[in-house]
């Protein structure tokens, strides 16, 4: 996770294009000047980039079921739900799963858990286009090898 | 069994929160109802989750901006309603 260039999430662990589901794991650092004001004395990691875990897992889920043809853009965040602190240095396990894979736009469900611990969960609302140029697109790809994307089992191989 | 009408101006009104007795069939939901496009992303997936379809919106919004349709034919509920019926008699007949 580095949350310095809004990274957050490490590994992809497992994307199931039957299943429709991805894991992702993801480390919360143990320092960052985002704990010095979130809280003085009281290091909490942020909700809001809990909820940007679950958005950026879904968002790799559905480049893999499209084959990376087309961009999730975050649009929509319901029912979210914070049931815990999160404190640096814990690992998070983030799962995500299709909801409605709909024209131009899909909507999933996931969740974050620390210890087998449901900590957060939401559902999503994505727009789904093409990606708006080359440079983007091969940024994206190598952000997938950087977090051990399975390029060919998205089609892309 | 409610109509399709009946189905959508509820999904509308609940999503929205548009008084139920201003949704008319000739309603334009963008031009009258005020409907945005993230607004509408709620009522896609409503109504593709209540009658079992995928509304192509992306190919009703090319048919726009190509000039070859217009939003009326897509966006007044009545004739929404219409390209619902037609989306639901095709996936019938296909399966």
């Amino acid at each position: 996770m580095h949350l310095e260039y809004f990274q957050l999430i490490d590994q992809v662990v497992a994307l199931d294009r039957t299943g429709r589901t991805i894991q992702v794991e993801a480390q919360v650092p143990v320092a960052n000047t985002i704990f010095e004001g979130h809280f003085p004395g009281l290091p909490l990691m942020p909700g809001v980039l809990l909820i940007e875990a679950m958005a950026q897992s879904s968002g790799w889920l559905l480049i893999g079921l499209n084959g990376f043809t087309r961009m999730p853009f975050l649009a929509a965040v319901k029912e979210a739900k914070l049931r815990t602190f999160v404190t640096p240095g814990q690992t998070l396990m983030i799962s995500a799963g299709l909801v409605h894979e709909g024209s131009g736009y899909a909507v999933t469900k996931a969740e974050i858990k620390v210890a087998g611990k449901a900590v957060c969960g939401a559902e999503i609302t994505f727009r789904v286009v093409p990606f708006p140029n080359d440079a983007f697109r091969a940024s994206m790809e190598s952000m997938a090898q950087t977090i051990g994307f399975p390029l060919e089992a998205a089609g892309n191989g | 069994m409610s109509s399709t009408f009946d189905t959508v101006a509820n999904i509308i009104a609940e999503t929205c929160d548009i008084p139920r007795d201003q949704i008319k069939p000739e309603s334009h939901a963008i031009d009258d109802l005020g409907i945005d496009s993230l607004d509408f992303l709620d009522i896609a997936f409503a109504i593709d989750k209540a009658f079992g379809i995928k509304l192509p919106l992306e190919e009703w919004t090319q048919e726009v901006n190509d000039g070859k349709a217009t939003t009326e034919q897509y966006f007044v509920l009545g004739n929404l309603c219409t390209q619902i019926d037609s989306l639901v008699a095709a996936k019938a007949q296909e399966a």
